[in-house]
């Protein structure tokens, strides 16, 4: 039985923080918390426009006190990884004394019993701050350390946002069966009962007919095939980029079936040789070595599974004869 | 359609490389700012707001439409976001405007936009997502196969992507929005920049861009009551249709896709245009890549397919001296802020019929048509739009 598929989506976004925004995060950095004044009512966290009429205005930042009280509130028995603390603590809607609106923080203390709606809150800024909404958080009433405000630092205005997103999914059962032929040494597809054509892998429906095709439509393909479309790429620079050298991504369609696989790794062979119409072989990684690595419901990497690509040397397939299929 | 829509107002920004200066409700602001004054209407004015980007993995808000609706001053209106992948710009046009032509409302404001800056397309593009396909390589990675499919299957000359990459940038010159301005760029500065994607340099790829486009889509009263107070023309909807195809089935044509070329045959039918290279008088067409202008002068049936590639080697798609100029604001390949660039290109032909171009202006553009595409060339949304009142 294989296991479901964990993947992690990960990503440190940032954010250009514009003229309310920016002093807000700033003060923060420094020690201070600031709101902004609109007609009369004070927002904080400052909103950069005015909610109620959309309205622009020249931006009125005021420094708010350290106190306020709690509006709502609700416990986080176990905390993650993202969460402010590790231990238990409360999410709490906090009305700043002279603010309009609450603002939803991290509330600190030993034991939800400790905690009511209306009871008196206090901010406590970290020794270490960097600019961001996490600076500080709220504690009881008189229960803070005091303020240490330092200034003279530079404006912030990027803030840098890590999002991180772990997950796990089952594979479908159709998509199941595709990659355990890969550990047997086996591309299997589905053909549709309708049109006749062989997808790989199998979608367990027919796209255009939308009806649900089953074990019973599964086939095995052969493991060698033509090259109908390929690009070289030269790679440039990303979050988590592996590739520093040109390669060749290509669109293979294997003999028997009515779609290529696409975005194949077909690196070893001569880039300057490589052509449409090329006959290539797959050389399997020996049973007991092969590794689905990021196979999951929509994609498929053929890395661990498929060791190279040999030429067969049989003549070059007519490429009109795959133009239906050309990608 | 039943009631008659027109865009009575259209702004965008100065599309850059890093708008460092705004966060993202500043930057869809300044857009939608711009599009209410040059439709002479304020915030009470709209009557609902439709909202349009990529994917949220490209900035990492998700579902930014709820953070951005106090800026739009949609509180107490309908919000709508549409997501249909690059075409999004296009789709979030046509929502707005189904919801005048319906008769719902009068004044419709649709914005879209995306700031890239703050995230790399590349990256967001490559990583394996949930019940997304894979591209492996950004969008590049995904369609030069199919560009050498094109050349392959046309026999189209290699150089054709290169001269629409010179075209292009050359008209980005006459739009004081576009991002870039490349007053140096040749057929050789395109030949010598890196082979990125093999057909594609470097210089035949759209730029990544921070920037946002709005417009109001109008009732025919809304319309008549812009004009008198603003002095400015509506651009008058003549046609409108979105189509989609999945991704990848046995037998899909992905160089020339049967969405596409449906999409225009209705959009042409409603416009009762029968022949688009002579009876539009300009068009603006999604082009991220250079080769997709012949690929897509095939698909709007501008020209017989496999003939394409013969249109930009003749010259009949440039703004100087062509017949039928294509992307004469510099298109996508000038100015790429993904989810507003679809937009861009509807809101640029309504620049060009109401005579508000510029330099880039087209002389007495009449009739133009706008498209957009998104996903695996698999999204299409168009409309025609004309100085006259259908």
């Amino acid at each position: 039985m294989l296991p479901d598929v964990e993947t992690l989506l990960e990503y440190p976004y940032t954010r250009t923080t514009g003229p309310v925004l920016g002093p807000f995060f700033t003060a923060l950095r420094d020690g201070r918390l600031l709101g902004i004044r609109i007609d009369g009512r004070v927002y904080c966290p400052p909103v950069e426009y005015d909610p109620e009429t959309g309205t622009s205005l020249e931006p009125d930042l005021v420094e708010m006190g350290s106190d306020g009280t709690v509006k709502s509130w609700t416990w986080v028995t176990q905390p993650t990884s993202q969460h402010p603390f590790d231990h238990p603590f409360a999410f709490a809607l906090v009305l700043l004394d002279g603010a309009y609106r609450p603002i939803v923080h991290a509330l600190e203390v030993a034991s939800p019993d400790e905690l009511s709606t209306g009871m008196r809150v206090s901010v406590q800024f970290h020794e270490d701050r960097r600019g961001a909404i996490t600076d500080f958080h709220f504690v009881p009433a008189g229960t803070g350390t005091a303020r240490q405000v330092v200034t003279g630092g530079e404006p912030v205005t990027v803030i840098e946002q890590l999002i991180s997103l772990r997950y796990r999914e089952p594979l479908q059962p159709h998509r199941r069966r595709f990659a355990q032929g890969l550990l047997d040494g086996r591309f299997i597809g589905q053909r549709s009962p309708i049109s006749g054509k062989v997808s790989i892998p199998g979608r367990g429906y027919d796209l255009l007919e939308r009806v649900e095709v089953g074990e019973e439509g599964d086939l095995v393909l052969a493991d060698r095939g033509s090259v109908t479309a390929f690009t070289v790429i030269t790679p440039i620079q990303y979050y988590g980029q592996k590739e520093t050298e040109p390669y060749i991504r290509a669109s293979i369609l294997l003999d028997g079936g009515d779609t290529p696989l696409t975005g194949v790794d077909v690196r070893g062979l001569p880039i300057d040789e490589f052509r449409i119409g090329l006959r290539l072989q797959a050389v399997w990684w020996p049973a007991g070595q092969r590794d689905l690595g990021e196979i999951d419901n929509r994609s498929v990497s053929l890395d661990g599974i498929i060791e190279r690509w040999n030429p067969t040397g049989e003549p070059d397939a007519d490429p009109d004869s795959f133009e239906e299929f050309a990608l | 359609m039943s009631e008659r829509v027109a865009v009575i107002g259209a702004g965008q920004t100065h599309h850059k490389a890093k708008r460092d200066d705004v966060s993202i409700a500043g930057l869809v602001r300044e857009a939608a700012l711009r599009a209410l004054e040059d439709a002479g209407v304020g915030w009470k004015e709209i009557d609902a707001v439709v909202i349009g980007k990529a994917p949220d993995m490209f900035e990492g808000v998700m579902m930014p439409e709820l953070y951005l609706a106090p800026a739009l001053g949609a509180v107490g209106k309908p919000i709508f976001r549409v997501h249909t992948a690059g075409s999004v710009g296009g789709s979030t046009a046509l929502v707005a405007a189904h919801l005048v032509s319906s008769g719902i409302h009068q004044r419709v404001l649709s914005v879209a936009f995306e700031k890239q800056s703050d995230s790399d397309a590349m990256w967001a593009l490559s990583v394996p997502q949930p019940f997304s396909a894979p591209l492996l390589a950004g969008a590049g990675g995904y369609f030069a196969p199919h560009i050498r499919a094109y050349m392959r299957r046309s026999g189209a000359p290699r150089d054709i992507g290169m001269k629409v990459a010179v075209k292009d940038r050359l008209q980005a010159l006459k739009n004081p929005y576009a991002h870039l301005h490349l007053p140096d760029i040749s057929l050789q500065m395109v030949e010598e920049s890196i082979m990125l994607w093999d057909p594609l340099h470097y210089l035949e790829a759209c730029p990544s861009s921070d920037g946002a486009a709005a417009m109001v889509l109008g009732s025919d009263k809304a319309a008549s009551e812009a004009q008198a107070a603003t002095g400015r023309r509506p651009a008058w909807v003549h046609g409108m249709a979105m189509r989609s195809e999945p991704t990848m089935f046995a037998g899909r044509d992905q160089i020339n896709p049967q969405a596409g070329r449906d999409c225009a045959k209705d959009v042409y039918a409603q416009a009762g245009v029968s022949d688009p290279r002579s009876e539009f008088d300009c068009a603006e067409v999604y082009v991220p890549f250079s080769w997709y202008e012949p690929m897509w002068l095939e698909n709007l049936g501008f020209c017989a397919e496999g003939d394409g590639w013969k249109l930009t080697e003749e010259g009949a798609t440039a703004l100087d001296g062509g017949d039928i100029p294509w992307n004469c604001s510099g298109g996508v390949l000038s100015s790429n802020p993904i989810g507003a660039s679809g937009m861009l290109r509807f809101l640029e032909v309504a620049l060009q019929v109401r005579g508000e171009a510029g330099e880039h202006q087209v002389d007495g553009a009449r009739l133009a048509l706008g498209q957009a595409y998104g996903g695996g060339s698999q999204f299409f949304a168009m409309w025609v739009l004309g100085s006259e009142r259908p």
